[in-house]
């Protein structure tokens, strides 16, 4: 097999592969809002998919992928806040 | 681990670290008080929701995070002394900014002509509140990626860009919750 496809990403590719992410992940939401089911899942769901870019951009974007202390650190953070903000939508 | 060494390991500038975790606070704490603030009538929050323009909001997700990925691409560009491809990639990722900025004032053009105000409904004053002060965040992150594809030192970009992913981070935990969340 060609020695290419063991090379490790390039960091130009692992903007590109980040920013395609956030692409899927936002187009995720929106079909998300169509779908047939319950308002709540679609609820979590939406604020699980929120959280999954806010991690892109933090790990690459912003870099923090660098600092895996930090990024644990943002993680919790907005996770507890996506957590409050599910139960307040929830009651 | 020292807590020096913790801070050293923060990527870029450690005050716009600072400036993000507390933009971060207060764009919470506003969606939080939002969120109760509903408690107090759902039906009527969810009717009001009904009447936002989701799919431009939906379309300026997709405009911030391209933008994000212009000032990220160009603080690596930079660093490999590529200065045009930079500047330009600041340059669209500020012209982005403005798409933005037109997608938004049309959605609040739309709202005026619907005779919605900050007045119609609590919904509506943290509507204005939150996506108004974001707005503001846009624009003066415009006005920094454009100085900075000026001053295009890589510091300067680096912190530029920050100020720019936290504007996009605010975004999309913003989004959901005032748009989505019926």
């Amino acid at each position: 097999m060609p020695r290419f496809f063991f090379a490790r990403p390039t960091q130009a590719d692992r903007l590109t592969r980040a920013w395609a992410g956030l692409i899927a992940l936002s187009l995720a939401s929106a079909l998300l809002t169509l779908m047939p089911v319950g308002s709540r899942p679609v609820g979590g769901g939406i604020l699980l998919l929120a959280l999954f870019k806010a991690r892109v951009i933090l790990a690459r974007y912003l870099d923090l992928e660098r600092s895996p202390a930090w990024l644990r650190g943002f993680t919790l953070v907005l996770s507890t806040f996506a957590a409050l903000i599910f139960a307040l939508y929830l009651v | 681990m020292s807590d020096a060494s913790l801070i050293d390991e923060l990527p870029g500038e450690l005050l716009m670290w600072v400036l993000i975790v507390s933009e971060l606070l207060v764009f919470g704490a506003g969606l939080t008080a939002f969120m109760g603030v509903r408690l107090t009538d759902p039906a009527g929050f969810a009717e009001a929701q009904s009447h936002l323009y989701r799919t431009g909001a939906a379309l300026n997700t997709g405009v911030l995070v391209t933008s994000g990925f212009l000032a990220a691409r160009a603080l690596r560009w930079r660093h490999a002394a590529r200065r045009g491809a930079a500047r330009l990639a600041l340059i669209g990722a500020a012209l982005l900014g403005v798409v933005f900025l037109i997608i938004k004032g049309a959605e609040y053009a739309g709202k005026a002509a619907q005779g919605i105000s900050y007045e119609t409904h609590p919904f509506f004053l943290f509507y204005y509140l939150l996506t108004g002060f974001h707005a503001a965040h846009v624009l003066a992150g415009v006005a920094i990626l454009l100085l900075v594809a000026w001053r295009d030192d890589p510091r300067n970009i680096e912190a530029g860009g920050q100020f720019w992913h936290m504007v996009d981070l605010v975004w999309i935990l913003l989004f959901p919750v005032i748009y989505l969340l019926g």
